[in-house]
C-alpha cells in the first residue's frame, strides 16, 4: 500500500496552500464573517489560479481532475480559509450534475462563468416541510408551450442570493412514486418571480442561505438539467461527491484547530510551565490528533474507492458520519484548551467551531447516515452468513 | 530573445532541525527553488512571453536531480532545464558556481539575457550574478527591480538606498534582480501537468568542458543555530504592590536594573 501523494497533488496543494496564504490570509476571512459577507476577492483569486476549473471539461475552460486530487483540494481550503472550502464543497453537487446532465447550451452558460469565478450554482431542495425527506417537495413546475412556469418555496438554499442560478427541483404531484416525479431545472436566480430573504445563522456567515420564493417564474423548457422526472436519481448520483468534499473542508478545518491548540499548548504557561506540560492538555493534543489522523484515512480511501469507480454507499455514509463528529470534537478540544482566548471574536476557533458545526447537520444529517450506512452494513452481513 | 534563469535549489530552511548540541541536520529537508530565484524565474517568464524562450539553469550536487524539483521550476513558466549535477558542488562557493554556471552559459549560447536572484536561499552573498557576468565578459547589475526591452536593448531600474537609477544596458547581459520586480506565480493543475513534459537535459562537470571540479575556496568549519536562552518565566503572585515590589527585586537580582 503506498500512502504517498504523486508529486502533481503534492505541488498543486503546496501552491494552493500558498495561494491562500496570500490571497485569503486569516485577518481577511475574520473580517469577511463579520461583515457577513461572500468573500468574493478569495474566490476570484482561486478562479484566476485554475483551482475553480478543476473537474470542468477543458472545453468549457476547465482541467479534469481525479476525486482524490479534488478532496486535497477541499482539505487544503479548509485549513487555510474553511469557507472556502464549504462553498467549494457546495459547488461540486451542482457542477457535476449540469457537467454529467446538462445541455450543451446550459454548460456554454454556466461552467464558463464558474471557471472564471462565478459563485457555484445553488441547489434547491430542501423546502419548509421537505428537510431530511427531501423527496415530499411540493415545488412544482407546469408546461406552457415552450415555456415552463415554476412555484414554490426553497428553504436553506446556500448561495442563492450570490449565484447566478439555483439547480431546482420540482416535483410533478400527478405521479405517485416521488423517485420517479422529480425534474431538475436550471433557474436564473435575477427570474421575475423569485424573491429571496437571507437567513440568520449561528455560523457560516461568508456563505449566506436563504428562504427563496417562486411565483410564478418563467423559464424556457430547454433549462431542464438531465431527463423529465429522473431529477432523484441524478441528484443522488453526486450526493456522494459533495459528502466527501464536505468532508475533506471539514478535516482542513480540524488541521487549523490542532494548529492553533499545540502552539497554543506550546506557547501558553500557567503555574509556572507551558500548559502542554500537563497530562491532560497532552491527551487532548493526542486524541485531536489521532481523529485528524483517521479522518484522513476515511475521506482519502472513499475519494480513491470513487476513483476506481467502486460503490461507496455506506463507505460514504460512514465517513460523513464520522467526519462530521470527529471535526467538530477536535474544534471543540481545541476551543477548551485555548480556554477564554478561544471564546473571544477575534479567534479562529470560535468560527471554527460554530462553522464546523453546521457538518453534522447540513449535506444529510448524521442521523441519515445512520439510516444510509445501517441497511447496507446489516445486508453486507447477511449476505456473509448466507455464503458460509 | 533567449533568456537562462539561474536557480539555486537548496535544502528549505523551514525544514532544518537544530540537534541539542547546536548543529544543524539538513536530513529531512525538502529541497527548494530558492525563493529570491523565484523573482528572477518570473521575470524571466514575463518577458519571454513578449518574445523569446526560457531556460532555467541550475547547478548543484545530485539531490538537486529530483522529479519534483523539476516540474516545480518547469511549472513557473521555463521551457527547458538544464542541471549541471556533479556531488562536488555540494559545498560549492560563489567562485566555484559562478565558474559552473557560466561554463554552462557559454554552451548554451546564443544567450542574450541571464537572470539571478538577489542571493541564494541559503548562503546569500549576493555574488553568483554578478561573478558570472564577469566570467562571461559581459555587463552585469545587481538591485534591479524593473526591466523593460526597448528596440533590443535593455532600459533597467536599479532600486538604491536613496534614488532609483535608471540605465540602458546592451545584451547580453547579466541581471541579478530585487524581490520587488514582481509576485512570482502560483502554478495550477494545467502548469504542474505541462511541466512534466518539458525537456530536461542532465550535464556532469565533463559535458560543459570542465575536466575538474573547480576549487572551493570558503571552508565552511561549522555551521550552528544560535543559543536560544531559556526562559524563567518567573511567576509572581500577591497584591499589586507586593508584586511590584518582588519584581523590582528580581531585576535588580538579575542585575538588570
Amino acid at each position: 500500500m503506498d500512502f504517498r501523494l504523486s508529486e502533481e497533488q503534492e505541488l498543486l496543494i503546496q501552491n494552493l496552500g500558498e495561494l491562500l496564504q496570500r490571497e485569503a490570509p486569516e485577518s481577511l476571512m475574520a473580517k469577511f464573517d463579520e461583515a457577513h459577507e461572500f468573500p468574493a476577492q478569495a474566490w476570484k483569486a482561486l478562479a484566476d489560479n485554475g483551482i475553480l476549473g478543476l473537474g470542468i471539461p477543458e472545453e468549457y475552460g476547465g482541467i479534469p481532475a481525479d476525486i482524490l486530487t479534488m478532496t486535497l483540494v477541499c482539505e487544503t481550503l479548509g485549513k487555510f480559509a474553511f469557507p472556502l472550502g464549504i462553498i467549494y464543497s457546495l459547488g461540486m453537487i451542482t457542477i457535476r450534475d449540469i457537467v454529467q446532465f446538462g445541455s450543451d447550451e446550459i454548460k456554454q452558460q454556466v461552467l464558463g462563468g464558474i471557471v472564471k469565478g462565478d459563485a457555484p450554482v445553488a441547489l434547491g431542495i430542501t423546502e419548509p416541510q421537505a428537510g431530511s425527506d427531501a423527496v415530499n417537495l411540493k415545488t412544482s413546475a407546469a408546461f406552457q408551450g415552450k415555456d415552463v412556469i415554476l412555484n414554490g418555496q426553497k428553504m436553506y438554499c446556500t448561495l442563492a442570493g450570490v449565484s447566478k442560478h439555483i439547480l431546482l427541483m420540482t416535483r410533478d404531484p400527478k405521479i405517485e412514486s416521488p423517485y420517479q416525479s422529480i425534474s431538475m431545472w436550471l433557474l436564473p436566480t435575477d427570474t421575475p418571480g423569485v424573491r429571496m430573504n437571507a437567513l440568520s445563522k449561528l455560523g457560516w456567515w461568508t456563505v449566506p442561505s436563504y428562504q427563496v420564493f417562486i411565483d410564478n417564474a418563467c423559464i424556457p423548457y430547454t433549462n431542464l438539467v438531465g431527463k423529465l422526472n429522473e431529477g432523484w436519481p441524478q441528484l443522488m448520483a453526486n450526493f456522494e461527491i459533495e459528502r466527501l468534499a464536505l468532508c475533506a473542508a471539514s478535516v482542513g478545518a480540524a488541521e487549523a484547530a490542532y494548529e492553533d491548540a499545540s502552539t497554543y499548548a506550546n506557547r501558553r504557561a500557567q503555574f509556572g510551565k507551558p500548559i502542554g506540560e500537563y497530562q491532560a492538555v497532552q491527551h487532548k493534543i493526542t486524541d485531536m490528533a489521532v481523529k485528524i489522523e483517521n479522518m484522513r484515512h476515511f475521506i482519502y480511501k472513499v475519494a480513491w474507492m470513487m476513483d476506481q469507480g467502486m460503490p461507496v454507499r455506506q463507505e460514504h455514509a460512514m465517513c460523513k458520519l464520522y467526519v462530521a463528529q470527529a471535526s467538530f470534537e477536535v474544534c471543540d478540544d481545541a476551543m477548551q484548551i485555548l480556554g477564554g482566548l478561544g471564546y473571544m471574536v477575534d479567534s479562529r476557533i470560535q468560527r471554527l467551531w460554530r462553522d464546523i458545526r453546521l457538518m453534522r447537520i447540513g449535506g444529510g444529517t448524521d442521523e441519515i447516515m445512520y439510516n444510509i450506512a445501517g441497511p447496507q452494513l446489516l445486508k453486507k452481513a447477511r449476505k456473509a452468513a448466507e455464503a458460509r | 530573445m533567449n533568456i537562462v534563469v539561474c536557480c539555486k535549489l537548496a535544502p528549505d530552511a523551514a525544514d532544518i532541525e537544530v540537534n541539542k548540541d547546536g548543529s544543524i541536520s539538513l536530513e529531512r529537508a525538502e529541497w527548494r527553488i530558492g525563493s529570491f530565484d523565484l523573482h528572477a524565474v518570473e521575470a524571466g517568464a514575463r518577458l519571454a512571453a513578449g518574445g523569446g524562450n526560457l531556460l532555467a539553469l541550475c547547478a548543484g550536487p545530485t539531490r538537486i536531480s529530483q522529479s519534483k524539483l523539476k516540474k516545480d521550476l518547469l511549472s513557473r513558466g521555463p521551457d527547458e532545464l538544464y542541471l549541471v549535477v556533479d556531488d562536488a558542488l555540494a559545498y560549492a562557493d560563489t567562485a566555484a558556481t559562478s565558474a559552473v554556471l557560466a561554463q554552462a552559459i557559454r554552451k548554451l549560447a546564443p544567450v542574450d539575457l541571464v537572470l539571478f536572484g538577489e542571493g541564494s536561499a541559503d548562503l546569500y552573498f549576493q555574488q553568483t550574478g554578478l561573478q558570472v557576468g564577469e566570467r562571461l565578459g559581459i555587463p552585469s547589475l545587481n538591485a534591479v527591480s524593473k526591466i523593460e526591452v526597448e528596440d533590443g536593448r535593455l532600459v533597467v531600474e536599479r532600486s538604491l538606498e536613496c534614488e532609483v537609477e535608471v540605465l540602458e544596458v546592451g545584451t547580453p547581459a547579466a541581471l541579478s534582480l530585487t524581490t520587488d520586480i514582481n509576485q512570482p506565480r502560483l502554478p495550477g493543475l494545467k502548469d504542474i501537468l505541462g511541466a512534466g513534459k518539458k525537456p530536461v537535459h542532465e550535464w556532469s562537470l565533463a559535458d560543459i568542458g570542465m575536466s575538474a571540479a573547480p576549487v572551493i575556496h570558503v571552508e565552511v568549519i561549522e555551521t550552528r543555530a544560535p543559543r536560544r536562552k531559556q526562559r524563567k518565566q518567573t511567576m509572581l503572585s500577591g497584591k499589586a504592590q507586593e508584586a511590584a515590589r518582588a519584581l523590582v527585586d528580581a531585576l535588580v537580582g538579575e542585575g538588570l536594573v
